[in-house]
């Protein structure tokens, strides 16, 4: 395809066979020039690193003394060792719920807004930008904020709950197991549903306006105009952003960290904060590498199934 | 496109409904600012006010929170690093996303598959990679080796991103443009990058909101205090037996601010993006 440009240039045409070879070579050296910064940034700190880990997670040993690591033994005892721990099983347990949680309501909130902005509403243009502000927020801004609100004493939350008669329980959110995953879930979802909106948003800006006339003239309800028309018109561009969405809140540990930190009693330790937690309090590398490569694999093979899923519906 | 809501009173409830969800999703940022501007006394209460009073407006806690946490040290070392992690990003970003724009010969393929590649690996994956290659390098606690980890997620996005805005300039333009005589540097330079400065303007934006808001790095690869970025101080802060709220949401407020008016550049480039992405795929 961008072969094409070459031939098509016209001072090729007017150069002779040796001419025409010359410019070639330097044609082929500028753009791999051009390519060298991303091409070392790559390797150094992509692939290298990627192949690091792996290495890693096949030395077995004590790993505190960091320099010496690539040189000690090489054996699957990180991964038999990782199997048999019980607090990665309830990592595994808490990620499901997490990430589970967290897509559906962001797929919620998502999709309810993105209706919204799609009706032409008045005020529509600056509330969009007050409903797409949370992706922008970091994730330890919006965690702290969210501990905050959540706060047991004087948090607002529970002050809300107060005012309209809902609860006077003074529930401390962040204490127990339950309510903290809940927490964590609301925190997390209130970043991630911007990103669905947008994508859902576009793909509705796609769905032919004759659509919803023709079946007004029919006589559809506005609840079978989305049940037939919004919705399979939405649904692949849905999925795409759910699968997105689900994948970096499965690696993510920034949330959790900066209000839960794992707990109480590792109920929100998801599984990249169990891998944090072997490298960087326990210092274990190799079990924490082992867990970093499975969590992984788990991502690319969920992902693609995903993907082969939606491919085969067809929307 | 479809006008569901035709009549007035249909207008009117969804209006309603569009302003109360913006309400709500705007509230935590509404109740951190509150919380760093009224007094202790309205907030830290049983009955806390919810609406601001003006005339009660304080700065009190960011001088709270200024006086017991570096965060004004913080803020610059945030500063340096999300300009200098942004900065290299773009400069690679700019070479790679024009020679992958314009020719696709084997180096080519094969970056832009590593690129997808580096896009999908999770920070909190090559954090222990990262960790062991900086610690044997005697780079640990330095500014170099956090512009590079946040380099390593820059170049994938921005990269391919610089690849789309080249590709809306036709080549045709580069031809003209060196049948005039200009040599390919000279070409990309001169003729092809102010073509593309709302590109490189939204790409520096994201470049910087996300290393300014980069926390699992910067608090793995710095231990020093003083070498801190604004969301580590955030979390330590945070993380403290007795939190005093007022300050910490000052402080959040402060790394905040910066991000709100980035985004405010970025939205339309954001909805567009998202809009022609979904049109040409």
């Amino acid at each position: 395809m961008s072969l094409s440009s070459v031939e098509a240039s016209p001072v090729r045409n007017a150069g002779g066979i040796r001419r025409k070879g010359r410019r070639e070579v330097r044609e082929r050296l500028f753009a791999a020039a051009l390519l060298g910064p991303a091409l070392l940034v790559l390797a150094a700190l992509i692939l290298y690193p990627l192949y690091k880990v792996v290495d890693i997670s096949f030395r077995i040993g004590p790993s505190m003394n960091l320099a010496r690591l690539g040189q000690q033994p090489l054996g699957l005892q990180n991964y038999a060792r990782i199997f048999a721990d019980q607090t990665l099983w309830a990592a595994v347990k808490a990620s499901g719920l997490y990430v589970g949680g967290s897509v559906a309501l962001a797929f919620l909130a998502g999709l309810w807004t993105a209706l919204l902005l799609n009706a032409r509403l008045p005020g529509r243009r600056f509330l969009r930008t007050v409903l797409l502000l949370p992706w922008a927020v970091p994730g330890i801004v919006a965690s702290v904020i969210f501990s905050w609100m959540f706060d047991g004493s004087y948090g607002v939350v529970n002050a809300l709950l107060r005012y309209t008669g809902i609860s006077h329980a003074d529930t401390p959110w962040l204490m127990n197991a339950d309510s903290a995953m809940l927490t964590v879930i609301i925190a997390t979802a209130w970043k991630a549903y911007p990103l669905i909106t947008l994508t859902i948003l576009a793909a509705m800006q796609t769905i032919p306006g004759e659509l919803y006339e023709a079946a007004s003239v029919d006589g559809a309800t506005p609840a079978q105009k989305f049940r037939f028309i919004t919705l399979p018109g939405i649904a692949s561009a849905g999925l795409v952003s759910v699968l997105i969405s689900a994948l970096w809140i499965f690696v993510d540990v920034d949330i959790i960290f900066g209000s839960t930190g794992g707990g109480p009693a590792l109920a929100t330790s998801t599984l990249p904060l169990y891998i944090y937690n072997e490298a960087f309090q326990f210092f274990r590398m190799g079990t924490a590498a082992a867990a970093g490569v499975v969590m992984m694999i788990a991502a690319i093979v969920a992902s693609g199934f995903v993907f082969g899923a939606i491919r085969k519906q067809r929307f | 496109m479809a006008a569901r809501t035709t009549s007035p009173w249909g207008t009117r409830l969804g209006f309603l409904a569009l302003a109360a969800t913006a309400l709500v999703t705007f509230f935590p940022i509404y109740w951190m600012l509150m919380t760093a501007t009224m007094p202790t006394s309205l907030i830290l209460a049983r009955q806390p006010a919810l609406l601001p009073h003006p005339g009660l407006f304080s700065l009190d806690a960011f001088w709270g929170a200024l006086a017991r946490k570096p965060f004004l040290l913080w803020t610059l070392n945030s500063l340096i690093i999300a300009v200098a992690s942004s900065a290299v990003s773009l400069f690679v970003a700019v070479l790679a996303g024009y020679s992958l724009s314009r020719w696709s010969f084997a180096s080519q393929r094969l970056l832009a598959a590593s690129l997808m590649l580096g896009k999908i690996l999770p920070a909190s994956l090559v954090i222990i990679p990262f960790f062991v290659m900086f610690s044997v390098g005697g780079l640990l606690d330095s500014y170099g080796a956090l512009v590079l980890a946040n380099v390593s997620t820059g170049v994938p996005l921005a990269a391919l991103l610089m690849k789309q805005f080249f590709d809306r300039v036709p080549r045709e333009l580069d031809e003209a443009a060196m049948l005039d005589g200009c040599s390919r540097l000279t070409t990309l330079g001169r003729v092809v990058l102010p073509l593309v400065k709302p590109g490189l303007a939204s790409c520096s934006v994201y470049l910087l909101l996300m290393s300014w808001s980069e926390f699992l790095f910067a608090r793995t690869l710095i231990s020093d205090v003083n070498k801190r970025v604004l969301t580590v101080g955030l979390q330590s802060f945070a993380g403290e037996y007795l939190v005093d709220w007022p300050a910490l949401m000052a402080a959040a407020t402060l790394t905040l601010v910066p991000i709100i008016v980035l985004f405010i550049f970025l939205e339309p480039f954001l909805v567009s993006g998202a809009t022609s992405g979904a049109l040409s795929k």
